[in-house]
């Protein structure tokens, strides 16, 4: 039997998910071998590679915005939550108190520092290996050495300020060291990772100015802390995004001629740069049943660019565009945000994100060949 | 009667239960801080329990000087 | 979580790994290294073209996306994924196919188109990421 070819109407309809008034429609995606009779939609990587696109928004430092087109939404949001929980950073695990005089309890401090995002050296990082606790199952843990523990120390004492004003009240100027912050936090590096972590790429926290906690004279905190590698699905601090997600892009089509005073109104229920104001042409009036006809010269709703739009439905709520405007997303036009906490690049993340995906893969087909056997 | 009567346990029995029980054997001198004054009071067993500078009679111990490990979870 | 509380009398300091044996903490590193292998286990009433497998520590992630790959696999009648219990980490994936090919196939099969998806994603995104960061470099010099 000859494939089917759907017509392109039909192709645009399975494209969008429409969005109406109070409901969602056409949600799940139909693109696979046996749905559509006579249509083949085997999976084919000439095909993906063909039709796949990315497209770069914004590309700073530790905040990406690009889009991914031609991708399922099983697969994006693979992508989402792995960059999100199974990407390894480091952060500090083990605290061990020495003395801690400080109002702030042993435990609650030691939340708050493994909480602080560090920085360093990705090579450092990327070299630096797994390190494993001692469970009930595996009582010997790892070893604790240079390849897979950093050590950092926090060593600090508050005092009064001899040459503070007698009439002050500021806690900064009447004592020294009052409050603790990030940047006190000393990096001591041992053996091999004297040589990836030094200088600017030593491991030191991203933000120096987080407050850990506040002291007062006679007060101090003494104690080293040791960081380890980990992924966000054991516990949020080792997550090394502050967010990532992803939004479909949106899509607006003005089905009837929406004019003059209405068109104004229309503009004004999206976001800024949306729908412009543009004057009815000859041509447009010249259509035949495109409405248009006997308008020449009247501001039309336009829509400029769909991807500002933030899919409020604004525009739904009003009689006089009942009928007149059809709203929905494109099912794989993915608009990617991923913003980093400074411990990698934004960029790097979504690649690493990847290839974890790879070697998950990897790993259980491995495992498979164990089953054939 | 006299023979239910309470009997304190002797020290042969309590120093084999605990092997380094809180009150066994104390250190020459143990630091405490004064409720009111905050000043470093040194005691020794069986001394008052009295601020030696003003008098207070209630007294905090020390942190303890031992690591303590945390988890930073 | 509660913290965990170790009261100790001796510090516990960080071995320094230049101190001890480099040599035997080579071979312990690379044993340390090799990644456990977890095992798929079948679970019990599966044929040649109807099986149910079962995935040790993967969730949503990976099901929802082998599942789409599975599915565009022409020969496979059926296929879905569940998780059993929200609090355990199990994943059971069924596939059912026509005589054609078996589940295990398919399942590989699977495995390997989600692999090349991964590799074309990568070359894309690295060269759109590149080509991106160049004219940005343009406008940012011009």
């Amino acid at each position: 039997m000859a494939p089917l070819v759907p017509s392109q109407a039909e192709l645009d309809r399975r494209r969008l998910i429409d969005i109406n008034l109070e409901t969602v429609s056409n949600i799940p995606s139909t693109d696979f071998p046996g749905h559509w009779p006579g249509e083949s939609h085997e999976w084919n990587l000439e095909k993906f590679r063909n039709e796949f696109n990315v497209e770069f928004h914004r590309n700073e430092r530790f905040e990406s915005s690009f889009s991914l087109v031609g991708l399922d939404a099983s697969i994006a949001n693979a992508f989402r939550r792995i960059v999100m929980a199974e990407v390894p950073s480091v952060a500090i695990e083990f605290v061990f108190v020495h003395n801690n005089t400080s109002v702030i309890q042993d435990e609650v401090l030691a939340q708050r520092l493994g909480l602080i995002p560090l920085k360093g050296s990705v090579d450092g990082i990327n070299w630096m290996r797994w390190f494993k606790k001692a469970t009930e199952d595996e009582p010997e843990g790892s070893e604790p050495a240079d390849y897979n523990t950093i050590v950092l120390r926090l060593d600090i004492e508050c005092t009064k300020n001899p040459n503070a004003d007698p009439t002050e009240t500021d806690p900064r100027k009447l004592y020294k060291n009052a409050h603790v912050y990030a940047r006190d936090i000393t990096f001591h590096p041992v053996g091999r990772q004297e040589q990836f972590f030094t200088g600017e790429d030593a491991i030191q926290p991203v933000n120096p100015d987080i407050l850990i906690a506040k002291l007062r004279p006679g007060q101090k905190i003494d104690l080293e802390m040791h960081c380890i590698k980990g992924i966000g699905a054991d516990h949020a601090k080792f997550s090394p995004v502050a967010t990532a997600t992803y939004r479909l892009l949106p899509d607006i089509q003005i089905l009837r001629p929406i004019l003059g005073e209405d068109a104004k109104k229309f503009a004004k229920c999206f976001p800024k740069g949306v729908i412009g104001l543009e004057s009815v042409s000859q041509e447009d009036a010249a259509k035949q049943g495109s409405g248009y006809e006997g308008h020449e010269g009247e501001t039309k709703a336009v829509v400029r660019d769909a991807f500002n739009d933030t899919v409020s439905r604004e525009c739904l709520r009003h009689e006089e565009f009942q009928g007149k405007v059809k709203l929905g997303r494109v099912r794989d036009h993915f608009i990617f945000n991923i913003e980093s906490t400074g411990q990698f690049e934004s960029d790097v993340l979504f690649l690493e994100s990847v290839k974890v995906l790879k070697l998950k893969c990897a790993r259980w087909k491995r495992g498979l060949a164990d089953l054939m056997r | 009667m006299s023979r239910e009567a309470y009997q304190v346990p002797s020290s042969l029995g309590g120093q084999t239960a605990f092997d380094s029980g809180a009150s066994s054997l104390d250190g020459p001198m143990v630091a405490y801080l004064c409720g009111e004054c905050n000043a470093r009071v040194s005691l020794k067993r069986g001394d008052q329990i009295r601020c030696k500078e003003c008098g207070h009679r209630v007294l905090y111990k020390e942190r303890t000087k031992r690591m303590v490990q945390f988890e930073a979870r | 979580m509660p913290a965990s509380v170790h009261s100790q009398d001796q510090d516990q300091s960080m071995m320094d790994a230049t101190a001890a044996a480099p040599q035997e903490q080579e071979q312990q590193v690379e044993q340390e290294d090799v990644v456990e292998e977890k095992r798929i286990t079948v679970l019990p009433g599966a044929t040649e073209t109807a099986a149910s497998f079962q995935f040790e520590g993967e969730g949503h992630t990976l099901g929802n996306a082998l599942r789409y790959a599975i599915m565009k696999n022409p020969q496979v009648e059926f296929c879905g994924y569940t998780i059993p219990h929200p609090s355990e980490t199990k994943m059971n994936l069924r596939i059912q196919t026509y005589d054609t090919t078996n589940a295990v196939e398919a399942l590989e099969k699977g495995l390997d188109s989600l692999m090349g998806l991964c590799d074309v994603v990568t070359d894309k995104f690295t060269a759109s990421r590149d080509a991106f960061n160049a004219s940005e470099a343009d406008k940012m010099s011009s």
